[in-house]
């Protein structure tokens, strides 16, 4: 039930409130407001180290799941003990983000929110390999934002849009 | 001093006197401070003194002002201080130390905090200040005990003999006041950098800094009031530990200072563990 975030770097000043809040109502939106989720901002530095050591990618990138449970898209996870209410960890490469919407002239706060959503979606199962995949992520990601936009009032897009 | 002194009243006690000594040859007790006093009467010489002195052909006075050699190495430069080879090798090696840590000194001058901060140094307490619209930011910390012990785990057993050692690095724990100008109080948060986790290579996973207590005191006192409630954060709520966070980060207390704050606390330990080092020389060494 807690959201335990930290702010791992100085490349990029990040509004820790309003990120939580966003969380915490998309995990809400999800159904899954019972289990723990982290979620760490990261300078690219540290994205690169993990995305090299997990994926075999030494790069920045916008952001990296760790889930905790093993699910299919769509299922909740169904733990046998208190330690178990644990969705994983998201590393939201925040650096890469803001670089990224310097360049698109997109809005960073609403990008970090929508990175989260897509980052809380794979460590629920969801996935974009193949297009039913991504299309049955996408539609997920949708609804929660969704969800999201009626609380804050704002427009907020899914990440994976035009993927496929 | 004092084995000198030993050594002339031996040596006193031995020849016989002269119609006017001098005054320091004549202090036979090794505890009077008045020579004066100790001026034996004229014509009372034992026997054997005058023997001894007429054997050492009247040079006595220059041996007696000429420093004996013990075991000690003994010096009379009048200082007051006992000196011995291990001073001496002490002193040397002070010499040493102090030449390579000047010459490891990353900044000879104290580096700057970025953001309009004002530094001011009181021996090993430091203050940035800080004022921003009606606001005045007070940041203080102290570098004494504010290195960390370095953790032994693998990867510095691992450490090959010729590599250099990490750096140490000054991570004190420090205070931020909040001083708003129509409010008679002054906000405190007590911030600590986390223990395990800085001074390794690479990012890491955790905050930056973390704020462990907040208080409110009254503006201008200098007593901390017990009496006052202290918010302990280790059981806060997280949405309301961000705010803090926030509104610190609002005042320029963020993740950028929190690192340059530590380039400013290792600059300022290593400049006061330098000075240290060259009174500690002076004091023992006496010159």
């Amino acid at each position: 039930m807690s959201v335990v975030l930290r702010n791992a770097q100085r490349a990029v000043p990040v509004r820790r409130a309003p990120l939580r809040r966003a969380l915490c109502a998309l995990r809400a939106a999800l159904g899954a407001s019972r289990f723990d989720v982290g979620l760490v901002c990261a300078g690219n530095g540290l994205m690169r180290r993990l995305n090299g050591a997990y994926r075999q990618r030494p790069e920045p990138t916008d952001v990296l799941s760790f889930p905790f449970h093993r699910v299919a898209a769509g299922e909740l996870p169904r733990p046998s003990c208190r330690d178990e209410y644990n969705l994983g960890d998201i590393f939201l490469g925040v650096e890469y983000i803001h670089q990224q919407c310097r360049a698109t002239g997109e809005d960073f706060d609403s990008v970090l929110a929508v990175t989260a959503a897509h980052g809380l979606c794979h460590l629920l199962g969801y996935r974009h390999n193949t297009k039913p995949e991504w299309q049955q992520m996408y539609q997920k990601e949708l609804e929660i934002l969704e969800e999201l936009n009626r609380l804050t009032g704002a427009s907020l897009r899914p990440l994976t849009a035009g993927l496929f | 001093m004092l084995l000198a002194r030993a050594l002339r009243a031996a040596a006193a006690a031995l020849r016989p006197p002269l119609r006017h000594p001098p005054r320091r040859l004549l202090s036979s007790s090794s505890s009077s401070s008045s020579p004066r006093a100790l001026l034996p009467p004229p014509g009372a010489a034992p026997p054997l003194a005058r023997s001894l002195w007429q054997l050492g052909g009247g040079g006595w006075r220059t041996a007696l002002l000429r420093p004996r050699r013990g075991s000690a190495g003994g010096v009379s430069c009048g200082c007051g201080g006992l000196h011995t080879e291990g001073d001496k090798a002490f002193a040397q090696f002070l010499s040493d130390e102090i030449k390579e840590e000047k010459k490891i000194q990353k900044h000879k001058s104290l580096p700057k905090v970025s953001g309009g901060w004002e530094l001011e140094v009181h021996g090993t307490e430091a203050k940035l200040v800080r004022k921003v619209a009606g606001e005045k930011i007070t940041v203080t910390f102290n570098i004494n005990n504010s290195i960390p012990p370095s953790v032994e785990d693998e990867t510095q057993e691992e450490q090959k003999p010729d590599e250099q050692e990490p750096d140490l690095t000054s991570t004190p724990n420090f205070v931020v006041e909040v001083i708003k100008d129509d409010t008679k109080q002054t906000l405190v948060l007590d911030c600590h950098y986390p223990e395990d986790e800085v001074g390794h290579e690479g990012e890491e996973e955790s905050d930056i800094f973390t704020i462990r207590e907040v208080s409110f005191q009254p503006t201008g006192e200098s007593d901390w009031k017990d009496t006052n409630y202290t918010l302990n954060t280790d059981s806060l709520d997280w949405a309301l530990y961000d705010h803090l966070m926030d509104f610190l980060a609002d005042r320029g207390v963020d993740n950028t200072f929190a690192d340059e704050l530590i380039e400013l606390s290792t600059a300022l330990e290593h400049q006061e563990y330098i000075k240290f080092l060259e009174d500690l020389k002076s004091f023992v060494k006496c010159q």
